[in-house]
């Protein structure tokens, strides 16, 4: 029987291989200008 | 590190060093609390006690399940990334890649909780001149290496006061384009008063997104935004920004609204908003000094969870309904979000992200300008107050002593600099109501992309 449900995710340790570009945006920019959150922002590494 | 919370109808489980999300029953959720902290006898005999009508092999294949997620590296995963935070500054050193133009120093509403002091920044109220302006994009292509798209915010006070400026500023930033192969994404951030049809035409040409300041409801806006004779402007804008979206063309925009302790109850504000057909909401937390009467309370925060629950249960009712909205808090995208790199260096501020006031002072952000002590320079000689950008080029998840153990820290990249400066008088404290606040939203965020995951 499954007892855990598994919601596919990115590997935040694989990521660790090809990430670091820096094209991502700045995490203040736009939207909010009075906290801080970087789980709402987009990866744009466009050679992942 | 786990963290494991029971939210509508849901035991979620995450292991926030790989960013995986688990959804389990009752039996498996308290194993895991225990997994680490118990031998294997112990916590099987304390489950079958606790769940007598639960069969001993059932609970023993829970405990497998468990065992084989930590095997594959998909729970207790532990911490090792302490050693890559400052590789990507490091990577990127001196490279900047946006810059909030302060064009208006002054504005044409005069809201009391406005955290720049109606605009002024607590200095003289001043417009940025075309040749500012010009400066500072060149300063930002100097800088920017080879990076390719910069950012540059239309901020204030009303940017819109300038508005001449933005026009001309915007057409010499396309030749800058041009010749140093960059691609500018705008943003500008107002409160609607100056808008009409050539500013409607030139925002949804010209501006990648455009944050529209509303707070909901007509008797909480005009409670704060107001006009110098102390009038409300909710009447005024809502119509403005009605024709303004829906002649964007599916553009990005933001409903940017206010909360504060007038209005904890802010999930009443955010349907205000979804009935005058706006779908793109961000609701904000105010930020003011300790002891305004704008302040919230701890009496509020329960009123305010409330708020983000019954928010994350409309998004999934309205998602069913093929009516989705977004907000900017919840927008999470488990698949495929930032890198670990990101998601330990911090915000950028005084590094990648800078603000420049009307006369071309560099400030690590739009929050610190008028903080004479992190001026870092200006655009005409760059950044000379290497002191002051150490101290937020080494801010990154592990120099916070107090994010150490927490469980959201690579949800926030440890926060908001300002906020903690305001709050504890060190960029490198937090803001503890604000980290509380996060903790929730993330939370519901993540429940809501389980139900939709779950839903597919």
């Amino acid at each position: 029987m499954e007892h855990i449900k598994t919601i596919k995710t990115a590997n935040l340790c694989e990521s660790a291989k090809n990430g670091g570009c820096g094209e991502c945006q700045t995490s203040c920019q736009s939207a909010c200008k009075t906290s801080c959150g970087i789980a709402n922002q987009q990866c744009e590494n466009n050679n992942k | 590190m786990v963290h494991q919370y029971k939210l509508n109808g849901y035991n979620i489980v995450l292991d926030t060093c790989s960013g995986g999300v688990h959804v389990v029953d009752d039996v498996t959720y308290d194993i895991i609390s225990e997994f680490e902290k118990q031998s294997e006898d112990q916590l099987l005999s304390q489950i079958s006690q606790k769940y007598p009508e639960v069969g001993e092999q059932e609970i023993k294949e829970c405990y497998d399940q468990v065992s084989a997620l930590k095997e594959s590296g998909e729970l207790f995963t532990p911490d090792t990334f302490e050693g890559m935070a400052d590789k990507l500054k490091q990577k990127t050193a001196g490279v900047i890649k946006a810059l909030c133009l302060h064009v208006a120093h002054t504005c044409n509403l005069n809201c009391s909780y406005c955290f720049a002091s109606q605009g002024k920044y607590h200095g003289e109220r001043a417009i940025m001149s075309l040749e500012v302006g010009k400066r500072a994009l060149d300063f930002l292509v100097e800088n920017s290496g080879t990076r390719h798209n910069l950012e540059v915010d239309f901020f204030g006070g009303e940017p819109l006061m300038n508005f001449g400026m933005i026009k001309d500023l915007v057409a010499y930033a396309r030749e800058l384009e041009k010749k140093h192969n960059k691609n500018f994404r705008f943003t500008l951030t107002t409160n609607g008063v100056l808008i009409d049809d050539d500013v409607i035409d030139f925002a949804n040409r010209e501006m990648s997104n455009v944050v529209l300041s509303l707070d909901g409801r007509k008797e909480i806006h005009d409670k704060y935004r107001v006009d110098y004779a102390g009038k409300g402007s909710w009447e005024r804008i809502v119509p403005k920004f009605q024709e303004l979206v829906d002649k964007r063309g599916g553009k990005n925009y933001y409903m940017r609204g206010t909360f504060t302790h007038s209005n904890p109850d802010f999930l009443e504000d955010i349907k205000v908003m979804l009935d005058l057909g706006f779908n793109e909401l961000s609701m904000e937390p105010v930020v003011c000094a300790k002891g305004d009467a704008e302040e919230l309370t701890e009496e509020d925060f329960p009123i305010v969870c409330k708020q983000y629950e019954d928010l994350a249960a409309l998004m999934i009712e309205k998602h069913k309904e093929n009516k989705d909205f977004t907000f900017y808090h919840y927008m999470i995208d488990l698949k495929s979000g930032p890198c670990i790199y990101k998601r330990i260096s911090g915000c950028g501020s005084g590094t990648e992200y800078m603000a420049v006031t009307p006369w071309g002072d560099l400030y690590p952000c739009h929050q610190f300008v008028g903080e004479d002590k992190y001026k870092l320079g200006d655009i005409y000689n760059g950044v000379t107050n290497k002191g002051a950008q150490e101290e937020f080029a080494s801010c990154n998840v592990y120099a916070r002593p107090d994010c150490k153990d927490c469980w959201a820290k690579l949800y926030c990249s440890g926060g908001c600099a300002a906020n903690a400066y305001h709050a504890t008088g060190s960029v490198r404290g937090v803001y503890e109501y604000g980290c509380r606040l996060f903790r929730k939203r993330m939370e519901c965020a993540i429940m809501v992309a389980v139900a939709k995951a779950l839903e597919e």
